[in-house]
């Protein structure tokens, strides 16, 4: 690695350094009360996957270039140059942490793993090293929100190939669309994924709950935000931000997935309107009556996976057992509970990588198989993308004879007429 | 010899004191200098009054209690004991009522705070040599550590002569004559101080503490300032 | 298979979920020289909008789309 390498990856090193950050890197003390935090080291068993080891291999670059220690006395806190096998050592810290946030429960300090990866990520991008398909996938969405013009015929196609399916399942009004798109002054804008298994329960939901809703031309994933990329992930997030003040809505319900809906509740800022996941809109319509489910309609014992980025990391713990307790009659919870729940291992990136993580993915979530194997459910529900693909594969994997489903179909499924 | 002794004793420890609070100032300053963090760094489900819970997991580590139950027990003694220490070396200044609430002989404990707290340390050092605790520690863990040791073990004989071997040479009255003289920057070693049987054990205490005072700023040491903001942001 | 266009590979992302479609093609495009051209079947509805803004970004050109049923079928040709 060259002298002017060298100083650009360490420019990206301090522009994310802010105060949580220095906490971060300055306190922790090794006391190793993180061992048993990680699902990778649980199910792998290597202490390469311990958080406060994660840790230190960002740590010791901070120690070397950003505190006068390392200069005086490197070997006193093993700081350590950059070089290009510290990269490598970054990737592999960096890209095994799904950014879960359960090592952050069980820290005295309560050091944010995810955070520090995200410094490994973003010199790994500033390197050329980092995984070039999330970048790519990054750059698409961006891309569409920059021309909407092209891709609006396209989209428009797409989305009314659906209607027809969303009608079947809940008929709608003389006049009225089954999936209302680019509607002004709507009360709330829906931001799905690409695929039809976000679009159409959730356009059943809310046509059966009468709402005033619109569908966003976007895809709620924000990729720059798995490959850690602060520029990327404000571009994507901005596209629906714009959209939604142009449609001047009240709510922003993000589909199910956990990475969009942390990224737009917690960094949109302050804004006219307010960010919801769609479990929470659902669980709303029951508690208002807006909808009614049929309780016959799931007879198998059901136990739901908490998304971390919509748990632990999001808030919303509550309201998918009050779905659920509306749903059946037959919920069983995981052990133990949610804020110590077990990452399905697909997070930060490594599902959107595909078969090329699939081995380590079925390998570091072991410990999520034994988790929902002791519940004896038969459906596992839950309300994220990644943790949907996620859980299918270990389903297959480990032969765990589970329906994995996402939650918001369920209700779908479970509607009564009024 | 006697140089060497008041070097330790006088420009030392007006040295390290010097770089303990100018260190830890000026590192805090700027670490609050920075800009804050964008975004909400809570864990949920989130336990109203914050404030407090993060008072508690600060001072009580109820996640240690949960996880590492024997390492909470000695984590816990060993802070207390750090606490009744502090109060002891104040009380090497001169008597305060509100410390004498529980009447008790300066220094507080019978000598078993010291005794205590060397245990705990033998007992934060040895598990660094177990796996995976190991793996995780840097030589600064471990410098801290023995430097720790070493200066309990060393002040800790002072008391222990007094208290469990009626040594009465080195007295409490002896220790606050040196003290206040050094608070009020007319720095003068009493005769006993220096010239006793266990003064070279004063001394080698006040060495190691002066060392452990320069690199506190500089270290994980730290943490004792950041667990709170910490831990605030966790709970939000 | 639209007559006019000699395609040299085939994939088959039918069931695919977004973004997997996207990812597939990017890589499997890899596997034609520069010049030649692929054709991709997807079931995903997002595709119709991903497969155009990734050709803009990776320098490609979608040279024809066509929806057969279910199935949307792209045909690309490798320029980068």
């Amino acid at each position: 690695m060259d002298n002017k390498m060298r100083d650009e990856l360490l420019n990206l090193f301090r522009s994310k350094i802010n105060r949580a950050m220095r906490y971060y890197l300055e306190t922790c003390t090794r006391c190793g009360v993180c061992t048993e935090a990680c699902h990778v080291y649980n199910s792998m068993g290597q202490t390469k996957y311990i958080a406060a080891y994660r840790h230190e291999i960002v740590r010791r670059l901070y120690k070397k270039y950003f505190k006068a220690r390392g200069k005086i006395w490197p070997g006193f806190g093993e700081a350590k140059g950059l070089s290009d096998m510290t990269l490598e050592e970054l990737f592999d810290a960096a890209y095994s942490c799904t950014g879960c946030r359960r090592c952050m429960v069980f820290c005295p300090f309560g050091i944010d793993t995810q955070m520090l990866m995200s410094i490994a990520k973003l010199m790994l991008i500033g390197a050329n090293a980092e995984p070039e398909i999330l970048t790519m996938l990054a750059d698409t969405s961006i891309e569409k929100g920059k021309s909407l013009e092209l891709f609006k015929e396209s989209f428009l196609t797409g989305i009314k190939n659906l209607e027809s399916e969303v009608v079947e399942k809940w008929k709608i009004e003389a006049g009225e669309t089954a999936i209302p798109v680019d509607v002004e002054d709507a009360d709330l804008l829906y931001v799905a994924l690409a695929g039809a298994h976000s679009i159409i329960p959730a356009a059943v939901v809310f046509n059966a709950a009468r709402e005033k809703w619109t569908l966003s031309f976007f895809e709620a994933v924000n990729f720059g935000a798995f490959v850690g990329d602060p520029t990327r992930t404000k571009l994507i997030m901005d596209r629906i931000i714009a959209e939604a003040k142009r449609l001047k809505v009240k709510e922003v319900c993000i589909c199910e997935c956990g990475t969009a809906y942390r990224v737009m509740k917690q960094l949109s800022g302050k804004q006219p309107f307010k960010v919801s996941s769609i479990t929470e809109v659902q669980a709303g319509y029951i508690r208002e009556g807006r909808i009614k489910l049929d309780k016959t309609k799931f007879t198998d014992t059901i136990t739901y996976h908490d998304p971390c980025q919509i748990a632990r990391n999001g808030g919303v713990i509550d309201e998918p057992r009050y779905i659920l307790d509306n749903l059946t009659d037959n919920f069983r919870d995981l052990t133990p509970e949610p804020k110590y729940n077990w990452c399905c291992g697909g997070g930060g990136g490594l599902v959107a990588l595909g078969d090329e993580t699939l081995d380590f993915r079925m390998k570091s979530a072991r410990v999520k198989v034994d988790q929902v194997k002791a519940t004896e459910a038969k459906i596992l529900a839950t309300a994220c993308e990644n943790c949907h693909t996620q859980l299918s594969n270990l389903n297959d994997h480990y032969k765990m004879d589970v329906a994995v489903r996402f939650l918001s179909s369920m209700v779908a499924d479970a509607l009564l007429p009024q | 010899m006697q140089t060497v002794y008041y070097i330790v004793l006088v420009p030392m420890v007006y040295v390290a004191f010097a770089v303990f609070f100018l260190g830890t100032a000026i590192r805090i300053v700027k670490i609050l200098r920075e800009p804050k963090n964008p975004s909400t760094l809570q864990i949920f489900p989130e336990k109203q009054p914050n404030w407090l819970y993060a008072l508690s997991d600060t001072f009580f580590f109820p996640t240690v209690r949960r996880h590492k139950p024997v390492l909470w027990v000695f984590l816990m003694t060993f802070h207390v004991a750090l606490l009744f220490l502090i109060i002891g070396h104040v009380e090497l200044f001169q008597e305060f009522k509100i410390f004498q609430i529980i009447p008790h002989e300066v220094f507080l404990g019978k000598g078993f705070v010291g005794l205590i707290l060397a245990i705990t340390l033998l007992f934060f050092l040895f598990r660094r040599f177990k796996s995976p605790t190991k793996e995780l520690s840097v030589p600064e863990d471990y410098f801290l550590l023995i430097l720790l040791f070493l200066i309990v073990i060393f002040g800790s004989q002072m008391d222990w002569a007094r208290r469990w071997y009626e040594y009465g040479e080195l007295t409490v009255e002896d220790y606050q004559v040196y003290l206040n003289s050094l608070l009020y920057l007319k720095p003068e070693l009493p005769y006993n101080v220096t010239f006793t049987g266990h003064s070279f054990m004063l001394v080698l205490h006040v060495f190691f503490a002066n060392l452990f005072l320069m690199f506190f700023p500089f270290s994980q040491l730290m943490h004792s300032f950041l667990a709170l903001p910490m831990n605030k942001l966790r709970r939000g | 298979m639209s007559e006019d266009i000699k395609v040299d590979k085939v994939l088959d992302l039918k069931g695919l979920p977004c973004p997997m479609p996207v990812v597939k093609v990017s890589k499997g495009i890899k596997d034609v020289e520069v010049g030649q051209v692929i054709e991709a079947h997807s079931t995903d509805p997002g595709s119709l909008t991903d497969f155009p803004a990734w050709a803009r970004t990776s320098g490609n050109e979608i040279l024809k789309t066509e929806q057969d049923g279910e199935v949307i079928k792209f045909y690309i040709k490798r320029n980068a």
